[in-house]
């Protein structure tokens, strides 16, 4: 083998203030040349042959024997030793606080990892930039809001969750690892919709105070279910929606392309935040009445957002066509409206919450211009 | 020659999708099970279609004609009358794809002349976590004849 060279070795320690100490097991195999082996006697379950799917080698083919185990309690070590190796004493604690089960897990959470690692996508490849064509101007204009609007508001579902990731015991790693593709997901909505508003000859519109209070209240959520009744169940849903809803406005190829993928991601994060909450309300009911209050102030927040012009207007032109049909988006926003409450009903459902009698999202759109002001937002 | 929508036209958008396999791998996989619901059309003979498709991975596993819904158990139905189907399936033959707002997402969404149904919005959300998957299936109608 070639003698690497290394640049101004004589000076490598020359001011070092840590002094080295000589290995005591290198030095006894350096003069014996009998190597230890005792950790080849000291390994957690041996003989283990995981067999790959249809679809390779997932997750789920390896929850095999004590491998497949998660704890309902996790380990009091509290350091990153993996699940199911043997732990030696003195490892040090990460202090991790969410060491329940029941705090973070989501019974799909290894599956919606695996299926965002195969159906990653790339903004610069896969968008067909190429076909963007001039769009009329309150198109543009309308599309350029939009796109602010979603890139203001999608980082804070990396950023917000993850503030907790670091606080997991790592032996719910499937979640940290799903919250992980959850960031990456984030990331890309950011990208896409910057980049989209500064493709076709419009730029960034106005950004929200209202969408930042929203975001403010994610991050300041009390526990980490109580942000992901809040993130993942009404804020990523009605967003979902929103997606859903670009799908259909979308003027070109390219918009319907960056919409619908989009729709793909978010759906998994909704996924995976119905499914933590059932766990979550499953063994502890106690914790309804917190994601309850979440809810209730997440919702009020929601409705305000319906009382400025940038963020009900933009939707509005595109859904009709251009300002000329601006009745006509207005109507099909009203009836869409219908739909996003309902959804997001039964996604609580689905979660095992019982949102109907304490919800203030009204189903009929008109209700928000016809109550009294304060009566939508008090 | 299989027409839609029988089951054995299904097959054959299933064998175009294993042809394709580098189109629906960078796609990423997909699993579920769902119905496709062909409604008559007011005045039409015959009853409606239900037929029963399964994805595995980046395969279509199974296409049959389904006469329990609860013993198919899918995820979601895509319900629509006979004409909204080959509206879609002619423009696909037309352009390779359905023009803007007729495509499954985009009708769905309105949901008049298209709608889901489903147990639980949990499945239902299958269908918006693997659309793209679900109309290039459906795109590769354009290659399928009869
Ligand atoms: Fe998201």
């Amino acid at each position: 083998m070639g003698t690497v060279h290394i640049k101004d070795e004589e000076r490598i320690g020359s001011e070092a203030r840590v002094k080295l100490e000589p290995s005591v097991y290198l030095q006894k195999l350096y003069q014996t040349g009998t190597p230890d082996l005792g950790w080849m006697n000291n390994m957690a379950e041996w003989g283990i042959r995981a067999k790959p799917g249809n679809l390779g080698l997932r997750l789920k083919d390896i929850e095999i024997g004590s491998y497949g185990i998660v704890p309902d309690h996790g380990s009091d070590h509290r350091s990153m030793a993996p699940r199911g190796s043997v732990i030696p004493e003195g490892v040090p604690s990460l202090g991790f606080t969410l060491n329940e089960k029941a705090e973070v897990w989501a019974e799909n959470a290894a599956e919606l990892y695996e299926e965002a690692v195969a159906r990653q996508w790339s903004s610069a490849r896969d968008i067909p930039w190429s076909e963007l064509k001039p769009l009329p101007d309150d198109l543009e204009r309308a599309m350029c809001q939009l796109c602010t609007f979603l890139t203001e508001v999608e980082f804070i579902a990396a950023d917000a969750p993850t503030r907790w990731m670091s606080h997991m015991n790592q032996d719910f790693f499937e979640v940290k690892m799903f919250l992980a593709t959850q960031a990456m997901d984030e990331a890309r909505h950011t990208d896409v919709f910057r980049k989209r508003a500064l493709a076709n000859g419009g730029g960034l519109g106005v950004a929200s105070a209202l969408s930042e209070l929203s975001l403010k209240r994610i991050f300041d959520a009390p526990s980490f279910s109580a942000q992901t009744g809040r993130l993942h169940l009404l804020g990523e849903g009605f967003v979902l929606t929103l997606f859903r809803q670009g799908e259909f406005i979308a003027p070109s190829r390219v918009d319907q392309e960056i919409f619908r993928r989009c729709m793909q991601d978010e759906s998994r994060h909704v996924g995976y935040g119905t499914m933590h909450l059932r766990a979550q309300l499953k063994a502890n009911p106690a914790v309804a009445e917190e994601i309850h209050e979440q809810l209730d102030d997440a919702e009020r927040i929601l409705l305000e957002t319906f009382s400025v012009p940038e963020q009900v207007e933009p939707m509005a032109i595109l859904m009709g066509g251009g300002i000329k049909h601006f009745d006509k988006g207005m109507e099909m926003q009203g009836q869409l409206w219908r739909r996003i409450v309902h959804e997001y009903l039964q996604r609580c459902d689905s979660a095992g919450l019982d949102r109907r009698p304490r919800c203030i999202l009204p189903t009929d759109f008109s209700k928000l211009f016809e109550a009294p002001q304060n009566a939508v937002v008090s | 020659m299989p027409s839609f929508p029988e089951p054995q036209w299904f097959l054959a958008l299933g064998r175009l999708m294993e042809a394709e396999g580098a189109l629906f791998q960078r796609l990423g996989f997909a699993e579920t099970r769902f119905v496709v619901r062909v409604i008559p059309d007011e005045g039409a003979n015959g009853g409606e279609k239900l037929i029963g498709l399964v994805i595995d991975g980046y395969r279509l596993s199974e296409a049959a004609s389904v006469d329990d819904l609860d013993r198919f158990d899918p995820d979601f139905v895509i319900c629509a009358k006979r004409s909204v189907w080959e509206r879609m399936l002619a423009e696909i033959a037309e352009s390779g794809r359905p023009s803007l707002r007729h495509t499954l997402s985009s009708l769905a969404l309105v949901g008049e002349e298209m709608w889901l149904e489903s147990s639980d919005q949990l499945r239902e959300d299958k269908f918006y976590r693997y659309n793209q998957t679900l109309q290039e299936l459906l795109n590769l109608a354009s290659r399928v004849s009869g």
